[in-house]
């Protein structure tokens, strides 16, 4: 169980604290040897910079323990989803975009209250549940106000923003009530930015197929094959995450992390060229709105869940 | 298959800051909850506490975009006459406030813009920019905006002159203005105090008036600010 006193002990974050503390002070020295001796790195002291805000954030919130988690993963989901809502133009109708904002709340509450038949922490039925009810809920919301105009875009618009920024991305949040919710989160977290960080580095060396040029000019096949194998190694460097893993597991999570993360990364592309947008908006200086920074997690944390919950069950 | 068509805001790559320091501000929903709770708050506290007497509210037209002027001597002014309009025209409703005070930092911005729901206002380097901007929003329909046109608070009491943006403004447009008096507001708050102190408030709301059969020029323009000066001072003196 995530509690403050259950991290102090818990070696798996502590070694994961010591590892963010670790790279971000590495990376500070290579920025700071890299500006004295004259190279332009302004742009990526940005990025640096807020990850300087972002890493204690995120830690500080999974030291604080189970709630915490639970809350801020609903809090991701809805100021993503509003990104998203700005976007398309779906938060002009405060009746829909209301709705998901409710239905958020309750897969957060979901995630957060006891199992009423079996006990657990995390009531997994109603999670799993819940995209039934919310879009039954959205769809009634033109035959309410007795309109149909627009009201397919619009309603198809809530169902998507829904399902992919609420329900998928708060899979997250119930990883919470896992017996090895440390080490599968902290694993999630770091495999997921490692993988983006090894497929922009890789497309930057070895770079020469585009891999979706009407989607995301910048990705290259070379690029997206050298993350999966970065990927496919992570695992085995943080097996003490999930010690009770075998090495066939070890090779899922690692293609999990390893294609599921490029997925999210070019379903949020697409949404945004086909809107015709850059970022999502701005929330930190040099990563631009929260679904830019969260788009691979989006994608990955429902099939991690879900698979890992096939080999071992989640509590 | 017919195209999607995405309504996306243009302050889409806006930080927060730029955003409440912008006008118009794109709607938000936590804004509009936070706003017209703060208004209920209000409401209560300027009933309570400075014992707020509101007269001719029957004056307000229920439709359409309106301006009201008001002596200004504190900034109890501007909450008083937040406190008159109707609730559901809230968030339709602009005090005009110096761009160079409420809108000098960000904690001050963040108040301003999401309590008050300010315009801010330049009347120091782009006052015909600013002016443009108000005009632009009652040419809106169902906006209230609420300006002083003496341009600062007064710290004697006396009516001071009206600037010439009021009947630059209202000149040549069937628009209704409403002149109103706050008396109180000098003794309970005045500038340079921290705290308001529990003294009675009375706001009187006069008849709307509009200046649609005049032109716009100079004499016309001095002709509406000393007509909305005489009639304010007019309230005031059946105020006191």
């Amino acid at each position: 169980m995530m509690t403050i006193s259950n991290a102090l002990h818990n070696e798996i974050f502590l070694t994961y604290l010591a590892i963010s503390g670790g790279l971000l002070g590495f990376a500070g020295v290579v920025l700071g040897i890299l500006t004295a001796i004259g190279k332009k790195v302004s742009s990526i002291w940005k990025t640096y910079l807020g990850w300087l805000v972002m890493a204690p954030l995120v830690l500080g919130t999974i030291f604080l323990g189970r709630t915490a988690t639970i809350i801020g993963v609903a809090l991701l989901a809805i100021f993503g989803f509003k990104e998203f809502a700005r976007a398309t133009g779906l938060y002009d109708d405060w009746w829909l975009t209301g709705l998901v904002y409710l239905g958020i709340v309750l897969l957060g509450t979901a995630s957060f209250v006891t199992d009423p038949r079996l006990g657990y922490p995390g009531w997994y039925g109603l999670f799993m549940a819940s995209p039934a009810y919310v879009v039954g809920a959205l769809l009634l919301v033109p035959i309410l106000r007795n309109r149909a105009k627009g009201q397919l875009q619009q309603v198809a618009l809530a169902i998507v923003g829904f399902i992919y920024f609420g329900w998928m991305f708060s899979h997250l949040g119930f990883l919470a009530n896992s017996e090895f919710a440390y080490g599968y989160i902290l694993y999630l977290i770091f495999a997921v930015e490692i993988n983006d960080v090894a497929a922009f580095t890789c497309g930057k060396i070895f770079g020469k197929h585009k891999l979706r040029e009407n989607i995301s000019p910048n990705k290259t096949i070379e690029g997206a094959v050298g993350a999966i194998c970065i990927s496919l190694a992570v695992p085995w460097l943080l097996w003490f995450s999930f010690p009770h893993f075998e090495p066939w597991h070890l090779v899922v999570a690692g293609l999990v992390v390893g294609i599921g993360g490029q997925l999210g990364d070019l379903v949020i592309s697409y949404i945004k060229r086909d809107i015709g947008i850059k970022d999502m908006g701005v929330v930190i200086q040099g990563h631009g709105g929260i679904l830019d920074r969260v788009d691979s997690m989006i994608f990955v944390a429902p099939i991690f869940f879900h698979v890992v919950r096939w080999i071992h069950g989640i509590h | 298959m017919t195209e999607w068509e995405y309504h996306t805001p243009p302050d889409i790559d806006e930080t927060m800051s730029e955003h409440l320091g912008n006008f118009p501000r794109q709607p938000y929903m936590l804004i509009y909850a936070i706003r017209s709770a703060a208004a209920l708050l209000l409401r209560a506290w300027m009933r309570v506490y400075h014992r707020l007497r509101v007269d001719g509210q029957e004056n307000m037209p229920e439709t359409g975009s309106f301006v009201l002027v008001c002596n200004h001597t504190s900034h109890l002014d501007t909450l008083s006459m937040l406190c008159s309009v109707p609730l559901k025209r809230l968030h339709q409703t602009f005090p005009a406030a110096a761009a160079d005070y409420f809108f000098s930092s960000l904690p001050r911005s963040a108040v301003s813009a999401i309590l008050i729901n300010a315009l801010p206002f330049d009347r120091k380097f782009r006052g015909a920019e600013s002016l443009t901007v108000c005009s632009e929003l009652l040419s809106n329909d169902g906006n209230v905006l609420i300006i002083f046109p003496e341009g600062t608070r007064t710290t004697t009491g006396e009516l001071g002159r009206f600037r010439s943006g009021i009947g630059r403004l209202l000149a040549g447009k069937d628009l209704p203005v409403l002149p109103c008096h706050l008396d109180g507001g000098l003794r309970a708050w005045p500038k340079g105090k921290m705290i308001p102190r529990p003294f009675s408030l009375r706001l009187r709301i006069g008849a709307p008036r509009s200046y649609g059969h005049l032109e716009k020029t100079s004499e016309s323009v001095r002709q509406i600010c000393q007509e909305l000066q005489e009639s304010v001072a007019e309230l005031g003196r059946r105020n006191t």
